[in-house]
C-alpha cells in the first residue's frame, strides 16, 4: 500500500512538471497554431540561469525571479528575431524555426555554461514529510505549489485582464482580432514570453531534485508535448490533467512493469491519442459536459 | 577554442534557418487552425470566420487541434530527421596530404562532447588539447607535429560509428582515441576492422577488452578490475544482501553483468536488481522497490549524471542504507549533486585519483602529479579520471609513434602500441601484451569515501 502511495506521489510530482511545460506548448499553439519545439530549452534555461544567478551571489528568491525574467526575455527575443520575420505566419515554418532555435539555444548553453550538471539547494531545507509509510520531499510541495499558483495566475490573466482577452481573441481569429484593433503580432510575442516563463518556472522547480544541464531540454520537451496532446492542445485545465495523467502512467509503468520502458509509455500514449482520440482529454470533458 | 565553438554554433543556427527557409519555400499551404495561416496564394480566399478555433479559457475543444494532430506523426518524423543531422562537429580539415613526408601524425579522437557523457568527453578533450600543445611546443614526435582530430559522438552509438568512418576515410588517421562511452566504443568496431585502424578506448566497460580484438586497447580500469574490488569492500563492511541499481547504457549493463557474475562468489546475494535509463531524472520508483526488499546496502553502477539523483532520492525516501559505487562516481559534480546525502558514499576507482596514494618519488607519482599540475595551470581545476584516461591514451600513442620510423601505416602503429611496456600513466603502469590490451591490475585500484564534499582514500 505504501508502495502504491509512493508511486502515486512520484507520478503527480513529475506530472505537475509535465503540466507546466505542456502549458507552454498550449499558450504558443493558441496564438500561432504552431508547436514550439524550443519549449524544452526554456525549461533548461530556467534551471541553468537559476544556477548562474545563484553563483553570482543573488539570494534564492532574487535568483529565481531573475532566471524566470531572463528566460522570458530570451523567449521574447527568440520570437522577435526568428518567428516574426516569417510574416506569412505559416505554422509549419514556425515549427521548423523553433526546432532550429532549440538546437541553437542548447549549443549556446553548452558553450556558455559547460557540459557538467549543476544543482540548486532545495527551496526550503528539512527532512521529507512522511505519512502512511510514504515520503514527500519538501521540494515536491514547492513543485505542486508553484504549479497551482502558476495555473491560477494564467487563468486570471486570460479571463480577467484586457491582455488575456486580446490573446484569446487572437487565438479565435487572427484577422478578426486585427480588425478589432488588437496588435496580433504583439500577442504572439506575449505568448512566447509567457511560455518561456512557464518553462523556466518548471525548470527551476525541479533543479533541486534532478540537477540541470544544457541537455535536459529535449527529454522534457517530448514529455510536455505528449501531455499537451493528451490534454487536447488548447485547453489549460485539460492540459494540466494531461500532464498529471502522463506522470502517473509513467510512474505506475515503472513501478509495476519495467522502469526501462517508462519513456516508451509516453510515446505509446502520444501515438495512441493521435490515432484514436486526437481531441485528447478535452474531447472527453466536452462530451462529459454534454 | 571557444571562438571556434561559437562559430560552429552560428553555423548550426544558420544551417537550421536555411533549412527552415528551403523547406518552406515550396510548401503547400497548411490549414491549421481553420485556414487562418496560409501562404499568400491561399490568402485571397476569405478566412472561414465561423470555424471553431483553439480557445484557451472557454473549455471547448476546437477542431483545429485535429488537423494539426493528424499531421503530427509526419511532423515528428521530419523533426527526428532534422535533429539527427545536427550536433556533429566538423574538425579542422587537414592542410597537408598524408603522403607528404613532413606531414603531421594524424590521430583521430571520438569523444562525447554533448549528450549524457558530455562531462567525460569534455575532460578528455581538455587533456588531449593540453598534451598536443605540450608535445608540439617541444618539437613534436620524431620531428613531426602531432595533430588530433576530435569528433563529437553526442553520446550516441550510431554517431560514434559515423565519426570513426569519417576519421578513417576522410582524414586517414593512424589510430583512434575514444570513445568516451562503452557502447560508443563498441559500436565503431566494424569500421576499425574494415580499415585495420587501432582504437584506444577511454571507457571502462569490461566487454571492450574481454570481447578481444587485436585492434582495440583500453586505458581505464575495466569493470572486471573495479567490481571485485568494491564487492570485497562491501563484504568487509558486513554486507550480505545487495540492492543493485544500474543504468541501461553500455557501462551500466557491462557492470551489471560482471556484478551478477562475481557477487555470488563472495557470498553476496543480489536481492533487488533495478535498472534505469541514462537521462532519467527520478529514480524514486526503483528505490521504493528497494525499500520493500530486505537489502542492507545499495550498489550503484552508472557513469552518468543519474548517480547523484539516486543518492538524493534514496535519502529522501528514508533509505538509510550504505551506498557503494565505482569509477563513475569519481567526479566532483557527483559529490556536489549528491550534497549531504552523499556523505559516506564508498566507491572504488584508480589509485591516481589522489596522486599522493603513490609513493613519493616513484615514476608513477611523478607522472600523475606533473600532469595534474599542468592541467590545473591551464584550466584552473584538477583533472578528473576521464582527463587522466585521455592523457594515458595520448602517452601510449606518442610512445608508440616514437618507436616507429617515418610515417607508419595504421598496422605498424597498432603493432607499436601493442609493444607498450612500463609506461607510467594516470591509470597505472601500462604494459600491453598480445592478449592483454588493458594492462592494469588490482594494485592500480583504490577505495574512496565521500566526506564533507570531498573524497578521501579509505581502507
Amino acid at each position: 500500500m505504501s508502495e502504491l502511495l509512493q508511486f502515486l506521489i512520484a507520478g503527480v510530482k513529475n506530472g505537475a512538471i509535465y503540466a507546466l511545460v505542456a502549458l507552454g506548448f498550449t499558450v504558443v499553439f493558441a496564438s500561432t497554431g504552431a508547436i514550439n519545439f524550443a519549449q524544452g530549452e526554456f525549461f533548461m534555461l530556467g534551471g541553468v540561469l537559476g544556477v548562474f544567478f545563484l553563483r553570482l551571489g543573488l539570494p534564492l528568491p532574487a535568483a529565481v525571479l531573475a532566471a524566470v525574467l531572463a528566460t522570458a526575455i530570451i523567449g521574447g527575443a527568440f520570437e522577435a528575431l526568428a518567428i516574426r520575420p516569417l510574416s506569412a505566419g505559416d505554422p509549419l515554418k514556425i515549427i521548423i524555426v523553433t526546432i532550429g532555435g532549440s538546437v541553437a539555444l542548447r549549443q549556446f548553453a553548452l558553450h556558455i555554461f559547460g557540459p557538467n550538471e549543476m544543482i540548486i539547494a532545495p527551496f526550503s531545507s528539512g527532512p521529507p514529510i512522511r505519512f502512511a509509510g510514504a515520503a514527500v520531499e519538501r521540494q515536491t510541495l514547492w513543485i505542486w505549489g508553484l504549479t497551482l499558483v502558476t495555473v491560477a495566475c494564467l487563468a486570471i490573466v486570460y479571463q480577467k485582464t484586457m491582455l488575456g482577452k486580446a490573446m484569446q481573441a487572437t487565438s479565435l481569429s487572427h484577422d478578426g482580432a486585427r480588425l478589432m484593433g488588437i496588435d496580433t503580432k504583439k500577442m504572439v510575442t506575449v505568448a512566447f514570453v509567457l511560455s518561456a516563463a512557464l518553462g523556466a518556472v518548471a525548470g527551476l522547480a525541479v533543479t533541486p531534485l534532478t540537477q540541470t544541464a544544457f541537455d535536459v531540454g529535449a527529454g522534457i520537451g517530448v514529455k510536455g508535448f505528449t501531455a499537451a496532446i493528451l490534454g487536447g492542445l488548447g485547453n489549460p485545465l485539460a492540459t494540466v490533467c494531461g500532464g498529471i495523467v502522463l506522470g502517473l502512467l509513467e510512474s505506475l509503468a515503472a513501478g509495476y512493469f519495467d522502469p526501462l520502458y517508462k519513456d516508451a509509455v509516453a510515446l505509446v500514449v502520444l501515438l495512441g491519442v493521435l490515432f484514436v482520440r486526437p481531441s485528447g482529454l478535452a474531447g472527453l470533458m466536452r462530451r462529459g459536459r454534454g | 577554442m571557444r571562438g571556434r565553438h561559437l562559430r560552429l554554433s552560428f553555423g548550426v543556427l544558420k544551417a537550421a534557418l536555411a533549412a527552415a527557409l528551403a523547406a518552406t519555400k515550396d510548401a503547400q499551404p497548411i490549414s491549421v487552425g481553420g485556414g487562418r495561416f496560409s501562404t499568400s496564394a491561399a490568402r485571397s480566399a476569405p478566412p472561414p470566420v465561423s470555424a471553431p478555433h483553439p480557445s484557451f479559457s472557454s473549455f471547448r475543444f476546437s477542431r483545429s487541434g485535429v488537423s494539426l494532430c493528424k499531421r503530427l506523426p509526419v511532423l515528428l518524423l521530419v523533426c527526428a530527421l532534422a535533429m539527427s543531422g545536427f550536433g556533429c562537429k566538423t574538425p579542422g580539415s587537414s592542410e597537408e596530404p598524408p603522403s607528404d613526408n613532413k606531414g603531421p601524425f594524424k590521430i583521430g579522437a571520438v569523444l562525447s562532447l554533448t549528450g549524457t557523457y558530455a562531462p567525460l568527453g569534455e575532460s578528455a578533450k581538455k587533456a588531449i588539447d593540453l598534451e598536443v600543445g605540450r608535445i608540439n611546443a617541444q618539437g613534436g614526435v620524431n620531428g613531426r607535429e602531432i595533430q588530433v582530430l576530435i569528433e563529437d559522438d553526442g553520446t550516441d552509438e550510431a554517431k560514434s560509428l559515423a565519426a570513426a568512418s569519417r576519421l578513417i576515410d576522410r582524414e586517414e588517421v593512424l589510430a583512434i582515441i575514444g570513445a568516451s562511452g562503452t557502447g560508443q566504443s563498441m559500436s565503431m568496431r566494424s569500421e576499425l576492422n574494415r580499415a585495420g585502424v587501432a582504437q584506444i578506448s577511454l571507457a571502462g566497460g569490461t566487454v571492450i577488452t574481454d570481447d578481444f580484438d587485436s585492434l582495440v586497447f583500453q586505458t581505464p580500469w575495466s569493470n572486471t578490475l573495479v567490481v571485485p574490488y568494491i564487492l570485497d569492500a562491501m563484504v568487509a563492511r558486513n554486507v550480505s544482501k545487495v540492492a543493485l541499481l544500474s543504468d541501461s547504457g553500455g557501462y551500466g549493463k557491462d557492470g551489471r553483468a560482471v556484478i551478477l557474475q562475481e557477487a555470488p562468489k563472495l557470498g553476496l546475494e543480489i536481492v533487488s536488481d533495478q535498472t534505469f535509463n541514462p537521462g532519467d531524472t527520478d529514480m524514486s520508483t526503483q528505490l521504493t522497490k528497494v525499500r520493500s526488499s530486505d537489502a542492507d546496502a545499495i550498489l550503484l553502477w552508472n557513469a552518468g549524471k543519474e548517480a547523484a539523483i539516486i543518492v538524493r532520492n534514496a535519502t529522501d525516501l528514508g533509505l538509510n542504507l550504505p551506498m557503494f559505487g565505482g569509477s563513475g562516481q569519481a567526479r566532483l559534480e557527483f559529490i556536489e549533486g549528491a550534497g549531504e546525502a552523499g556523505n559516506g558514499f564508498v566507491f572504488a576507482t584508480g589509485r591516481s585519483l589522489v596522486p599522493d596514494n603513490w609513493e613519493k618519488g616513484s615514476a608513477q607519482h611523478e607522472a600523475v602529479s606533473k600532469f595534474a599540475e599542468e592541467y590545473k595551470a591551464k584550466y584552473g581545476e584538477p583533472p578528473d579520471i576521464f582527463a587522466g584516461h585521455a592523457f594515458d591514451a595520448m602517452a601510449i600513442v606518442v610512445a608508440a609513434l616514437e618507436r616507429t620510423e617515418g610515417m607508419p601505416t595504421p598496422a605498424e602503429l597498432r603493432d607499436a602500441i601493442e609493444q607498450t611496456s612500463g609506461i607510467p600513466g594516470f591509470g597505472g603502469t601500462f604494459t600491453f601484451s598480445a592478449n592483454d590490451h588493458n594492462g592494469l591490475g588490482k594494485k592500480d585500484v583504490a577505495l574512496y569515501v565521500v566526506r564533507d564534499g570531498k573524497w578521501e582514500t579509505a581502507e
